[in-house]
């Protein structure tokens, strides 16, 4: 014995429901193979609708006059053998989703935004909105992109943008130091001849700022004086974050900011100086002038263009005194109130360019003075300590110094004391 | 012009050509082919450009098969086919305008030759593929039955485009429907270079109207007479509402296809073989003989159409082509 | 008046035109007295008589030309291809008398015809094709392809009433599966104007026909389970584009996925996102993507044609594709 059933078959193409018309055969009969069964009427044609088997009717589904879809069970067949063949298919659903398993996607939005990288694609629609808003690329480039490999999307961008018009400036030490620069209000300006040469609209002609003509200036004329070499570090700095970590709660609600990485470096950087303090030099004709106090310059991005405000005798305050004056400096940067004074006479310059997602930089020192030390970005990696490997927060270091008076040996221990000055476990920050 | 206003008035009254209507049909064969050959001289002055595409030998086939049309009617005529134009009406300043691609002509430069239409003459002129013009033609003989009306649509076709598959689509849907419709095949003997016996194996193409169940008719087209009185019977067919006829109309294209084909292809011979049949001088000869046309009026009558060209030529060079700003304008209709 | 089926609307909106207007008749195969393959025409005959619904000869080239000289000759016909597949063997018709006509003779050429298109029927190779786009390419032609009964009464309207000719879509999977309210015999809809189905910041699709509904309920899908908002915009018409609403649109989210049926290379969408490319580049947050059938025939089997043409869930995948980027 075998049940089989009787479906609402589908007369045309565009047919989607029936109605019976008259049931030939009452709960009970014996109906042959192909004998009629029932009547059906439809959108386009009226149909006798043979049986598929021999057999007993035995359910009638759908009464006379009912209306059905396409394929519906009307009724059951009872038949004396199994069945040759499957059954035929209940109902289609509606919406033709049948088919091969479709290709794996990933399902939903990223929990966590990847961090900032250089040199990354804005789509054409972030550009125009940059553009309108005025944010130049190097203000895009810190933003964390939430798209597809980190794109920044427009959504990033426009959080951003509401972020920066209506939080008034939180007193971060990383947002001085990191700080996204704001428009650098470059003019486009009519110059005929240059104009001829590069006509509109394809090419837009730009005064340079004053800042930047001076960084250019600076910047030729450094790589013209010193020759420039670079040493790169690992450094661990798995205990400062976990330093930063257990303290930055504590510290916030004692003075008032944030606690961020810039015056651990700062503090290193000046212990080392102590031990090799000719880094700290700079050179006229073939005299060395070697300087007895460290004023530490911290190259900052600003609305303008590239600025190293400098900390004053650094050598002399303490872990806490680094933070408040590197945030001080942070604050006036950003309300555009720093005095000459806080912009000149640096002996020794940190650049952070880890901020902007930059995990190895090669820095220019800022003359007159004959190293600087640029950090890249922290990141988690696996390491191998002891012969196992171990999730350690990383960054590239890298001293760029002037040959003419600092040789690798003296670079390489300089730098490798401030590796060592960040990794020391024991080492007593202070707050 | 005495011609003229003959033309205004009856033509072949009782389906009879009188005197009078034998001198237009002369008139009209003679203004043909002095404007085929002014398109010829045109083109070879470089004044008309693209493709220069006349008549000569297809006088009898265009004019006497226009002549049994009525005003009403519907003419929808292939490239070969100026003197049909001529007697249905269209002005020679239109026909050079158009030839020679300017702002004024018909299709405002859009297209050129014979592709223009004039709606106030029914004149509805060709694509270059000639046979989708047979469905076409039969749905205006299609709208003709539907309102009730009494016209009818003549439509050609050579024995080339006469193996398209819209030839038969057409006519066969004309000869269903019984519409009132004409179908004239002008065999010239050659479609561009392919000789008839490479474009179909029936014996005439007139025998392939018993396929569609209508009647079907070869005649010698270079006699103009004949070519008029089978179409006035065809012309008349249709108006009753009796449905379409086949006209297969047999003459010789005396040139290449186009005024850039040297016919190096037609046999030796050929053409002078067929000369002697030349539609123009057959039935000046009979004029001449009947005293219907003497050299006097002859002589006034070519002067009258050489000076009618010149001043159309005139007319149309003097008027400048269209701004190529309006390229793309009209696609749409408002 | 009660909710219609798709298929009904257009009756309906075919009815209204012929009584309003004594120059439309209709012209097709197997549309007189039995109504048509799909029952369009059922009744027509036996109101109008032979002379407003003409069973042709099985001749797709003569039946459009003879609507094409029928128009000439200043009726209206609408033209009823049996499965738009057919339209094919009267392609010569459409594109070199019908489409040109205007431009050469300035003489209009009112008509229609009347295509029922797509898939999603089990139809297979010539009873599924999409040929929209062989057509998108023609200057001198109209293409309308309406989603739902309202628009498909008020478009049909709109053709019939248009002097060019316009090449009506109709989608056979929505014959009778839809039902809606259609508006008064008065009203119609314009042709060259598209219609936002469904708001959404974030995403937007572009399409028309049978897709729009495929990609209304993937934005429900969408919204529900990742909270992406999708813009949903039904293309209508897609000769002229509504170049307007296809950039505003751009422009109101950044990113756009175009879906349709017909399959992917040189389907309408790729013009779509060549329109968008020129004129909304800017307004980009990611590259426009495209959702069509495979480059494939139609195939017959439920399982092929399920994998060959778009749906809902291939919608959903390519729409969080996009949200990703």
């Amino acid at each position: 014995m075998a049940r089989i059933e009787i479906i609402m078959p589908q007369m045309g193409e565009s047919i989607t429901e029936g109605t019976i018309v008259r049931w030939l055969k009452k709960v009970g009969d014996h109906v042959n193979k192909d004998e009629v069964l029932l009547e059906i009427s439809t959108d386009k044609v009226d149909s006798e609708i043979p049986s598929p088997a021999a057999g007993t009717l035995v359910e009638i589904v759908t009464p006379e006059n009912g209306t059905v879809p396409v394929r519906t069970v009307i009724a059951w067949l009872e038949t004396a053998g199994a069945v040759a063949g499957a059954p035929l298919p209940a109902a289609e659903p509606l919406s033709p989703s049948a088919g091969p398993a479709p290709a794996p996607v990933p399902q939903g939005r990223r929990e966590t935004p990847p961090p900032a990288a250089a040199g990354r694609f804005y789509s054409p629609l972030v550009l125009s909105i940059a553009r309108t808003e005025g944010i130049p690329l190097t203000e895009l480039e810190p933003i964390p992109g939430t798209g597809e490999g980190g794109r920044l999307t427009k959504k990033d961008l426009l959080a951003h943008v509401a972020s920066r018009k209506s939080a008034p400036a939180a007193p971060s030490v990383a947002a001085a130091v990191s700080a996204a620069p704001g428009p650098v209000a470059l003019q486009s300006v009519d110059v005929p001849a240059l104009r001829a040469k590069y006509p509109a609209p394809a090419y837009e002609i730009l005064q340079m700022s004053n800042v930047m003509q001076k960084m250019a200036q600076h910047m030729v004329q450094s790589v013209q004086t010193s020759p420039h070499v670079a040493a790169v570090h690992e450094a661990d700095m798995t205990a400062v974050v976990k330093h930063r970590d257990e303290n930055a709660a504590e510290f916030e609600k004692k003075e008032g900011f944030r606690l961020t990485f810039t015056p651990y470096i700062a503090e290193a950087v000046i212990s080392a100086i102590k031990k090799y303090p000719l880094v700290n030099s700079s050179v006229e004709g073939d005299k060395i002038i070697r300087k007895n106090f460290i004023n530490l310059g911290l190259a900052v991005a600003s609305e303008s263009g590239l600025i190293v405000p400098v900390i004053r005798n650094a050598e002399e305050k303490n872990f806490t005194g680094l933070a408040r004056a590197v945030n001080d400096l942070a604050l006036r940067t950003r309300a555009k109130k720093l005095v000459p004074e806080d912009i000149q006479g640096g002996t020794f310059t940190i650049t952070n360019y880890g901020v902007f997602g930059t995990l190895l930089g090669m820095p220019i020192i800022n003359q007159p003075q004959v190293a600087i030390l640029g950090t890249g970005a922290i990141r988690k990696r696996p390491v191998v300590i002891d012969d196992a490997i171990a999730i350690r927060s990383i960054a590239y270091l890298t001293l760029a110094f002037d040959h003419r008076i600092i040789d690798g040996a003296l670079g390489g221990m300089f730098l490798e004391e401030i590796v060592q000055n960040l990794q020391r476990r024991d080492r007593e920050w202070k707050i | 012009m005495v011609i003229t206003a003959h033309a205004a008035g009856k033509r072949a009254s009782g389906g009879k050509l009188s005197n009078p209507d034998r001198l237009e049909l002369y008139y009209y064969m003679r203004l043909a082919r002095e404007c085929d050959n002014a398109i010829l001289r045109l083109y070879r002055q470089g004044k008309i450009v693209g493709g220069a595409y006349t008549g000569n030998g297809n006088e009898a086939t265009a004019v006497g098969s226009a002549y049994a049309l009525e005003k009403d009617d519907y003419l929808f005529p292939m490239h070969r086919d100026l003197g049909a134009q001529l007697v249905k009406g269209e002005s020679l300043r239109n026909i050079f305008l158009q030839q020679l691609g300017r702002a004024d002509s018909l299709t405002c430069g859009r297209d050129g030759t014979g592709h223009y239409a004039d709606p106030s003459l029914r004149l509805y002129g060709n694509v270059s593929h000639l046979g989708a013009m047979i469905p076409m033609a039969v749905g205006v003989a299609l709208a003709v039955k539907l309102r009730g009306e009494k016209a009818v649509v003549m439509n050609y076709i050579g024995d080339g485009g006469s193996n398209a598959g819209e030839f038969h689509e057409g006519l066969n849907m004309a000869a269903v429907m019984q519409l009132p419709f004409v179908l004239i095949i002008e065999n010239n003997q050659f479609a561009y270079s392919t000789p008839v016996r490479m474009q179909y194996a029936a014996q005439k193409l007139s025998d392939r109207a018993a396929g569609y169940g209508i009647p079907g008719f070869t005649i010698d087209g270079t006699n103009v007479s004949l070519v008029f009185e089978t179409c006035r019977k065809a012309v008349d067919r249709a108006r009753r509402g009796e449905g379409p006829t086949l006209i297969e109309s047999v003459t010789m294209r005396m040139h290449g296809h186009s005024a850039s084909d040297d016919a190096a292809y037609v046999p030796a011979g050929m053409i002078d073989d067929w000369r002697k049949k030349d539609p123009i001088d057959r039935l000046e000869k009979i004029l001449l003989a009947d005293h219907v046309l003497d050299e006097e009026s002859k002589k006034k009558m070519e002067s009258d159409i050489a000076a009618g060209i010149d001043d159309a030529v005139a007319r149309a060079v003097e008027s400048g082509y269209p701004s190529g700003e309006d390229a793309g304008e009209g696609v749409y209709a408002p | 008046m009660p909710p219609l089926t798709y298929i009904d609307a257009i009756s309906r909106g075919m009815w209204e035109e012929m009584e309003r207007d004594p120059s439309v008749f209709l012209i097709g195969e197997d549309i007189g007295a039995y109504g048509g393959a799909f029952k369009a025409t059922k009744g027509f005959f036996e109101h109008f008589g032979p002379k407003r619904v003409i069973d042709s000869v099985l001749s797709e080239s003569a039946i459009i030309g003879a609507a094409t000289g029928a128009a000439v000759a200043g009726m209206r016909p609408i033209v009823e291809m049996q499965f738009a597949d057919f339209v094919t063997s009267g392609f010569n018709q459409v594109v070199t008398n019908a489409a040109k006509i205007h431009y050469r003779w300035r003489i209009p050429v009112p008509m229609v015809i009347r295509l029922p298109t797509g898939g999603y029927i089990h139809g297979g190779p010539y009873h599924s094709a999409s040929t929209e786009a062989w057509f998108a390419h023609v200057p001198g032609l109209k293409i309308v392809a309406p989603s739902n009964p309202a628009d498909a009464k008020g478009l049909l309207k709109s053709a019939v009433r248009d002097n060019n000719p316009v090449l009506f879509y109709e989608f056979k999977y929505l014959y009778r599966r839809i039902k809606g309210e259609v508006p008064g015999t008065d009203v119609t809809v314009p042709i060259g104007k598209g219609e936002v189905r469904r708001e959404g910041g974030d995403l937007t699709v572009l399409t028309y026909g049978s897709t729009v509904h495929f990609s209304l309920e993937a934005a429900e899908k969408l919204s529900k389970a990742d909270g992406i908002e999708t813009r949903v915009v039904d293309l209508r018409t897609l000769l002229p584009l509504d170049r307007d609403l296809i950039t505003e649109s751009v422009r109101a989210t950044g990113k756009v996925l175009i879906v349709h049926e017909d399959t992917l290379t040189g389907g309408v969408g790729g013009e779509i996102a060549a329109l968008i490319a020129e004129h909304a580049f800017q307004d980009l947050d990611a590259p426009v993507r495209r959702l069509g059938a495979l480059d494939a025939p139609v195939p017959f089997a439920p399982t092929l044609e399920a994998a060959h043409l778009p749906d809902t869930e291939k919608i959903v995948q390519a729409l969080r594709a996009l949200a990703l980027y």
